[in-house]
């Protein structure tokens, strides 16, 4: 059994957080055993600490979390107080600045593909290199302008050229040149940009819940929907999984429980299982189409019976 | 129809590729618990090492998974068995044939890698005996010309392990 703080532990919390200001407090919880705060760190980039105190603080020291790529090594001996902690996080964010700065500056200059929003603690990125290829970059936090680990997605080809000018040139980075142009220089080619139209970078892409990409592949094959992005969202509210209608058919026909009723599929939602109607071919349903399904509702009630139309009407409207 | 132990390698489709290289760069920041992806440029066939939970039978034991994917990934399963030496498990065959319905009919795009070898680690949690399904021999002899698990028409008898 842990023992309940005493009174007097509660006097020595609350006049360590006055000590390092109430305004920074963001919440406690009402046991007092956990705190979390809020710090600004030089560039403006605000960080929650989250402090979790022992049931015999001070005697033991309180245990940190943050959104950070690594947590800094806690200091603790006799006298120490929350006023330390702060003190200590707020040098390791400064020690962090670089990382952040360096993570910045791949975020605003280069084809950022994934995280789409990174938090502060990610120190990975994939980014587009042009040609159907992609870098994954593992920034080191603690020398984060040295050469980064890299693993290459793309064409076997392209891969195997890419890698080869890599290791000729690897030696060729600079740890205080700009971490583009150090890409640049490693792999012998201009790197695509960010698209600097805000508005659209700040809409948030939603990806199919089937391939996985925003945008279908530029294929003959797809026809209308060559390149197309998600058209068919869920209508269960708590799933609402965005899907193309074309992937969202194939894999309802390659399943042996879908119904097929005229040229709409009826099926389930691979995520949430709730029912999912798909018209075949995509695109929006042909006027008659709509009219017959507009009478259906009518239909089966007359017919006495039993089935839940209005699925259906949902997903043809 | 003639078949082999790996499904027939028709190459990826372009969609299944970029899922699987979308898969994969998830899995490289944050593998499942327990996982080692044994790094090849075959983005068709991943071998993962699974070492067993601590804490159960197979605690610290290391074992090789075969993840072989079809062309319309993930239209269709991908194909998962165990490699020499498969573990002794009541829902594993010694060819590394594995009875786990979301491996078969239950197969949904919604799952991935990193769920399927989830699901495959808590079979082997939950096992409470070391000892191959009753009817191994027979199966395994049945695969000998090299049938793909996904050819077999599997009865799923038991959901508790």
């Amino acid at each position: 059994m842990q023992s309940k703080p005493n009174p007097s532990s509660y006097r020595l919390i609350f006049s360590e957080v006055e000590e390092i200001g109430w305004q920074v407090l963001l919440r406690a919880s009402p046991d007092l055993s956990s705190l979390a705060v809020n710090l600004r760190d030089e560039k403006g980039r605000s960080h929650v600490l989250e402090i979790a105190l022992p049931w015999d603080y001070p005697l033991s020291s309180p245990s940190l979390s943050s959104d950070v790529p690594y947590m800094c090594e806690l200091e603790w001996s006799d006298g120490s107080k929350l006023r330390d902690v702060v003190q200590q996080f707020t040098e390791h964010l400064q020690k962090l600045q670089e990382f952040w700065s360096t993570m910045d500056e791949i975020d605003k200059i280069l084809c950022v593909l994934y995280p789409k929003k990174p938090s502060l603690a990610m120190s990975h990125r994939q980014i587009s290199i042009g040609n159907d290829c992609s870098l994954l970059l593992y920034i080191n936090a603690c020398k984060p302008r040295s050469l980064p680990e890299c693993r290459w997605f793309g064409p076997d080809s392209s891969i195997e050229m890419i890698s080869k000018k890599w290791k000729r040139n690897y030696r060729k980075w600079k740890t205080d040149g700009p971490f583009h142009e150090n890409l640049e220089t490693l792999l012998e080619i201009e790197l695509p940009k960010s698209s600097v139209s805000g508005s659209s970078k700040s809409d948030e892409q939603l990806d199919c819940g089937i391939c996985y990409a925003h945008c279908l592949p530029v294929d003959e094959e797809l026809g209308d929907c060559s390149g197309g992005e998600p058209d068919y969202t869920c209508d269960n509210p708590s799933c609402s999984k965005a899907f193309h209608a074309v992937c969202l058919q194939d894999w309802l026909r390659s399943i042996s429980t879908t119904r097929q009723s005229f040229d709409v599929l009826f099926g389930n939602c691979p995520y949430c299982s709730e029912p999912v109607a798909v018209k075949l071919n995509g695109g929006k349903c042909s006027s008659i189409i709509q009219c017959f399904v507009w009478q259906l509702p009518f239909l089966f009630r007359y017919s006495g019976l039993v089935f839940s139309s209005h699925k259906l009407i949902h997903q043809l409207r | 129809m003639t078949s082999t132990s790996s499904p027939s390698r028709k190459a990826l489709s372009k969609i299944a590729c970029n899922r699987l290289q979308k898969e994969l760069v998830e899995w490289q920041v944050s593998p499942p618990a327990g996982f080692k992806h044994k790094v090849t440029d075959n983005l068709q066939r991943w071998v993962v090492e699974v070492v067993g939970a601590p804490g159960t039978l197979y605690a610290s034991e290391t074992y090789q998974l075969q993840v072989d994917f079809p062309e319309h990934y993930p239209m269709e399963a991908p194909q998962v068995i165990f490699l020499h030496p498969a573990p002794l498990h009541p829902h594993i065959y010694s060819n590394g044939h594995i009875c786990l319905d979301i491996l078969y009919d239950s197969w949904s795009p919604a799952m991935t890698v990193s769920s399927v070898c989830i699901s495959i680690l808590s079979m082997l949690s939950s096992s409470t005996v070391k000892q191959r399904p009753a009817d191994n021999d027979r199966y395994v002899k049945n695969c000998r010309n090299g049938r793909s698990p996904k050819e077999t028409r599997w009865w799923f008898h038991d959901d508790k392990v």
